[in-house]
Formats: structure tokens, sequence, C-alpha cells
């Protein structure tokens, strides 16, 4: 028979096992000021997506600057990993820590505005505004919410790259990459066939900027519901699923990472996937042989348009030193400033009239500015085809159903209304 | 004298017992009662990551009948309880077996056996990926002998199967101490007697040593069936982010950090879903003790 002593172990067992299940914090609903034409004083935080590690003597460069311009101010820099970045934010942002001054793309900012916690620029900066592209401005806009909420930063589109080997291997022409979808299915076939199913062309399946990219309308034109189930994103999901079939695209692409497929290319078992001008020095450094052999392009894309990335940085709305935060938001985001951290890595200026700088347009015979003018100008006429309502709930239902026509378990159209509806739902339940 | 100190003491100071257990008390409150207490305010409310929620009843439960996703962790979770837990049980108790005589090096081998314990679950999950990888070592020598590339990360159940082996691998340790303290504890007068009747060492495991065990035995599957049911670490290493393939190897705590967090995460939603794991972890120790106590009697 069981003795109480057990009995209670068992308890005490089973208790210190599985309650800790979830945590929640609460909100801070003290309220900060809008206005920004006070003094520029007062110690504020400053909050940057994994750049400590390559770029602290720029980051420490600029804060020290800006301290010297305003007498008074104290900037305290905090960087935070790439991985778990939404997550540190939410944390932030529900615990009432969220810094003055944030590093944020539109998806991260759209439920920070939202909630009220950033700072309207329409209203507290709209003087800085003709410093900026007009699309980069708007870009960081929330459909359904009126004003600006986050100081654009630097843009990027990542380059494409391939391996000539692998191409010529296939029979085909290493410097003639395919530049529309059809013509990356027509090489990607072909790659798999001569292969004999080895060499994948590539190592993801596609999403959502892949069905911007081949002319999928992402929305619908009231910006209320997701309208990628069209006949063309059945088409493209359908071209895809042939693919895998042929093993042109990855069998581990359901499950892949951006981390995984970049080390599939890196071990050139898969002949083309999207990086940026970084990864060059990377491939230099760990593949050699993939290095002679490396093929730079633009994204592949059938609208004529590549895709950009665009940063931002946004002010709590709660901040205590709401001049200081604004003053500074603009200081990192002026047409200076990013001029010179365009200088430190492969990123481009959101700032009016900077990518006509000669830094953006004259070649000088290195691999490193061959991507950057390449990238410059494709920048040009670039859209940023991320929906920015598309949560990262929405990104992993749209895989599933992704996920579920490659492996023919569902049929494209099928797989794209489920997502589609999924989407939707979680639209509504953001509210 | 001594007496007399104390109860002067316990006079003085009749909350001090109390004083002795705040430190734990406050831990427990805070990090393990405050937030079970939220979590079941929670999942009756549609409350968001930044949004504070309503109450909506059993909404929240409602909907879980009718999330596919949420049967398919369900349907995970207890796959995993019922690979997992017999070998949990079975192979420490042999593995204890094997190292429990004092004889020259065995040390090396229970340090080793042991080693898998104390490796990050991170690192021992990346190694895993690179052997069972479509190019892996595993591939590769099954290749090399005719077999063929196996997809240990592409299908969902051998992904699941992967998984689960490097569960009962990185547990092994763990258990092994817990039976070779155990076993330490068999009278060995028992196995002396039954050798003298003549019985065998099989016989002797299953007329001496188990019965002997049984009450460790249980132990080890309520902790393993517990830790196996709200397992994350190594199907969300092995299978990725995704869970597999459409998510098709997502267990439940898996899809409790999936759905709750983030800042568009459905907080409220998620509470259903723990308080479900809660549920179903409480259900799972309590027949594990009972089919001990019917047993016994």
């Amino acid at each position: 028979m069981p003795t109480p002593s057990r009995r209670t172990f068992a308890v005490a067992a089973l208790a210190a096992l599985v309650l800790p299940l979830s945590a929640c914090g609460s909100s801070d609903d003290g309220s900060g000021s809008t206005d920004a034409s006070g003094k520029v004083e007062g110690d504020i935080t400053f909050q940057t997506w994994n750049l400590r590690a390559n770029f602290k003597p720029y980051f420490d460069g600029l804060i020290a600057d800006f301290e010297k311009k305003y007498p008074g101010t104290h900037v305290k820099w905090i960087d935070q990993p790439a991985e778990g970045y939404a997550d540190k934010l939410s944390a932030d942002a529900a615990g009432g820590t969220l810094p003055d001054v944030v590093n944020v793309s539109p998806d991260l900012l759209a439920p920070l505005v939202k909630a009220g916690l950033a700072l309207d620029l329409d209203k507290a900066a709209a003087k800085y505004r003709p410093e900026y592209l007009d699309g980069a401005w708007t870009g960081q806009q929330i459909p359904g919410v009126g004003g600006t909420y986050a100081f654009p930063w630097y843009l990027n589109t990542g380059p494409m790259f391939y391996n000539k080997g692998l191409f010529k291997k296939a029979g085909l022409d290493p410097d003639s990459p395919p530049k529309t979808y059809d013509e990356l299915f027509t090489d990607a076939l072909q790659m798999a066939q001569k292969s004999n199913g080895k060499v994948a062309t590539l190592a993801n399946v596609p999403t959502v900027e892949d069905f911007g990219r081949y002319g999928v309308e992402l929305m619908n034109k009231q910006g209320t519901g997701f309208a990628f189930n069209d006949a063309k994103g059945v088409e493209l999901l359908t071209k895809y699923k042939e693919l895998y079939d042929a093993k042109a695209l990855d069998p581990q692409a359901l499950t892949a990472t951006p981390e995984s497929s970049g080390k599939m290319f890196l071990t050139e078992a898969v002949a083309m996937n999207p990086g940026s001008a970084l990864d060059l020095e990377n491939f230099k450094k760990q593949a050699p042989n993939l290095y002679k052999n490396i093929g730079i392009t633009d994204q592949i894309t059938s609208t004529g348009h590549v895709n950009m990335y665009v940063m931002g940085v946004m002010v709590n709305s709660r901040t205590k030193h709401t001049p200081a935060a604004v003053a500074f938001a603009h200081y990192v985001t002026d047409a200076q400033n990013q001029m010179s951290f365009a200088k430190q890595v492969a990123i481009f200026p959101s700032t009016a009239g900077s990518l006509d700088d000669p830094y953006f347009t004259k070649e000088d015979g290195t691999d490193e500015t061959r991507v950057r003018i390449a990238a410059a100008k494709s920048l040009k006429n670039a859209v940023n085809y991320t929906p920015v309502l598309f949560s990262d709930q929405m990104k992993t239902a749209l895989r599933n159903e992704v996920a579920k026509a490659l492996q023919g378990k569902e049929s494209p159209k099928a797989a794209l209304d489920n997502a589609v509806k999924a989407c939707d739902q979680l639209l509504q339940q953001q509210g | 004298m001594a007496t007399s100190t104390v109860s002067r003491v316990r006079r003085q100071l009749p909350t001090s017992p109390w004083l002795f257990a705040v430190p734990g008390l406050v831990v427990t409150g805070v990090f393990i009662l405050y937030p079970f207490v939220s979590t079941v305010v929670n999942a009756f409310t549609d409350r968001r990551t930044l949004i504070p929620g309503e109450f909506v009843g059993l909404a929240n439960f409602r909907e879980l009948l009718h999330d596919d996703m949420f049967w398919i962790g369900l349907r995970n979770s207890a796959l995993y309880v019922l690979g997992v837990v017999p070998a949990l049980v079975l192979l420490p108790l042999l593995l204890a077996l094997l190292v429990q005589k004092n004889i020259p090096g065995i040390a090396f081998f229970r340090s080793a056996f042991y080693t898998p314990v104390v490796a990050s679950i991170v690192v021992v999950g990346l190694i895993w990926v690179w052997l069972l990888d479509e190019r892996g070592l595993v591939n590769s020598l099954l290749e090399t002998i005719g077999v063929g590339r196996v997809g240990f990360l592409s299908d969902q159940w051998l992904l699941l199967l992967s998984a689960m082996a490097v569960t009962v691998w990185k547990g092994l340790g763990y258990y092994m101490i817990i039976y070779l303290a155990a076993l330490a504890h068999v009278p060995r007068e028992l196995h002396e007697a039954a050798a003298v009747d003549g019985a065998g060492a099989v016989r002797r495991f299953l007329t001496v040593t188990v019965p002997a065990l049984r009450s460790t035995m249980v132990l080890v599957a309520a902790l393993s069936s517990v830790a196996a049911f709200k397992v994350f670490s190594e199907v969300y290493l092995i299978a990725g982010p995704t869970g597999g393939p459409a998510g098709e190897d997502t267990t439940l705590v898996m899809l409790v950090q999936r759905t709750g967090t983030g800042l568009t995460g459905r907080v409220g939603y998620a509470s259903a879903i723990s308080l479900v794991v809660f549920v179903v972890t409480v259900a799972l120790m309590l027949l594990v003790l009972r089919a001990d106590r019917r047993e016994e009697s």
C-alpha cells in the first residue's frame, strides 16, 4: 500500500513538473507625451536588432556624437540577438519595459501600433518627412490606422546566389541564370533531371514574398482580407509541386530554416539560395571551392520588382523623454548617418537622394561593389511584398498549407483556400 | 537546558518556521503559483500579448475541439508517451544491471552513459540533425551498404521517431542512476536464496529484481511519462520550428509556444491548451499511481 509520504512526494513532483506551463505579464498604461518640441535632454534607451557584434564602434561613435550635440542626454544602447527578437519585444511591451527608441520592421511595428505603444510621427515629427523617400515613409504606416509610426532606416534587397559549377554540370548557361519564375522552373527541372535528383535548385518552400514576386495579389484592395488563393497563386504552387516531385526543390525544404538552407548551399547540395553581401565573406572562408564558382544575380521575379526589406526606428509612445527620443531616432536615420552606416555594411539608405551617391553607382571591380550597385539599382523600383499585417502565426499557417500541397495531401487550390481562411481569421482576431 | 532554549525561541518567535520557509514560498508563489493561476484565468479570456482580453467563457475550449493542429499536437504528445516511456522504464534498468558490478573500469562506462544527460539539449539536437540529415553520416552509411537514403528529417513519422530516439538516448543515464540507487537496496540474500533454489539469471531478474524495483519503476514511468507528454526541445530542434512538414510533428507544448508567443500571440487560447496539457498530465500521473496501487493490493 502506498505510504502517505510517497503520495505526498508524487503530488509534489507532479506539481513541480506540470505547473510551470506559462507565464504572462501585464501591460503598463502609463502614457508619455506626444509633444517632441521641448528641450532635448534626459536618459533614453535605444534597442537594435542584432547589430552589436559587427557594428559596435559605429554605434558607440553615433551615440557619443549625439550626446555631444545635445548635452544633458544620455543614450543607453542595448542590442538583442536576431533569433527571438519578436518575443523579446513582446515581453518588454507586455511588461511595460519597452525601450524609448526601438529598431523594428513594419510587421513587428503593426502590433505595437495597435497596442498604442508607438508614437505617431505624423503628429510628433512631421517636419522630417521630406528627408525620406516617400515610399519608405509610407512603408511605416499601418493599414486601417492613421499616422506613420517609425522613421525609415535602412533598406535591403538580398541578391540571389547561384553555383555556376552546378549550372554548368547540368548543361545550363552559368552566365545566364534564371530571372523569372518561369525560367527558374525550367532550369530547376533540368538540374534535377541531369543530376538524378541529387542536386536541387531551391531549398525553401514559397513564402508570401514569392507569391508577391510571381504577381499574385496578396490582399484585397481594401486591405481587409488575403487574396493569394487566386488562379495565379494556385499556378505558382502547382509549379512548386512539380519541382518538389522532381526533387528540384529539396526534400527537406518543408522543414528548412534560413540557416539550414544556407548550409545546403554552402555544401553544394542546392544550386541557388537568397542571401546578402555579407555571405560572400562566409563563402570565401568556409567554402573556397564554392566561392570560385559563385554567381550573383537579382532575386527571381516575374513582376519586374524585387522584394525590399525595410527597417525602421520607432519611438515608444510612453517614453518620459519624448523630445530626446524623437531627436535620437531622427539622428540615427538622418541622411548623413544612414550614409555612413551604409559604408559599414551592404545596406541602403532610405533618405531622399542618397541612392544617387557615387558609392551606389560607380564600379570599382570588386565583388562587393558589384553586389552593392546591382542591389541599389533594383531597389529603385523594389516593392515591400511582405504585408505589414502578416504575423508569425499567418506565416506558419501559409507554410503548413503549402507543405500539404507539396506532399500531395491537398490540392494547391484547397491548400491556398485553407491558408487564406486561416490568415483572414487571424487578421480578424488581431482587430 | 536545550529544551528550554528551544521553547523560549518558540515563544519569542512563533512565526520562525514560516520565516525559514519564506524564500521557498516566495519563489514558488512568484514562479509557479502565480503563472499557474494566471494561465487558468487567461484560458477563459481572449487575451493577446499586447491586448488585455475579455472573458469569453468556454469559447477557447470550443475552438480547440475544431482546431486540427490541437488534435495533431495531442496525438503526437500521446504517441511520444507510448513510444518513450516503455523504453525509458526498461532500457535504463538493463543498463544499470550492466554497470552495477564493481569491476575495474566500470566507472568509465557509468560516466559515459551519463554524459548525454549533462550535455546541452541544443548541442545534442544539432548533432543528431547533422547525423540524420539527407546527406549526413547515417544516410551516407546506409547508402554505402546499399539501403539508400532515408528521409529521417523529411518524413513526419521518421522525424517523430528520431526525436523519440534522442529523448531515450538522452534520458538513459538519468534513469540508470535512479535504478542503480534502488538496486543497491535489493537484499543480496534474496538473490542468493533464489540461486540456491536453482533460479537462473533471467529467473532471478524477473522474480527478485523486478518485484524489488517495482516502486522505482513506477516512479520512472511517472516521471518519464510527464516529461514525454510535455516534450518540446527535441521535437523543436529535430523537426524544426514548423513542427515537421505541415506541422504534422507539432506537440502540444510546441503549439502553446507557437500560439501564445510573439507580438500577436493569442495568450488566452495558448493558456487553454496549457490547461489541457495540465489536466492530461495529472490524469497520466494518477493513472500510473493507480496502476501501482492496484498491483500492490
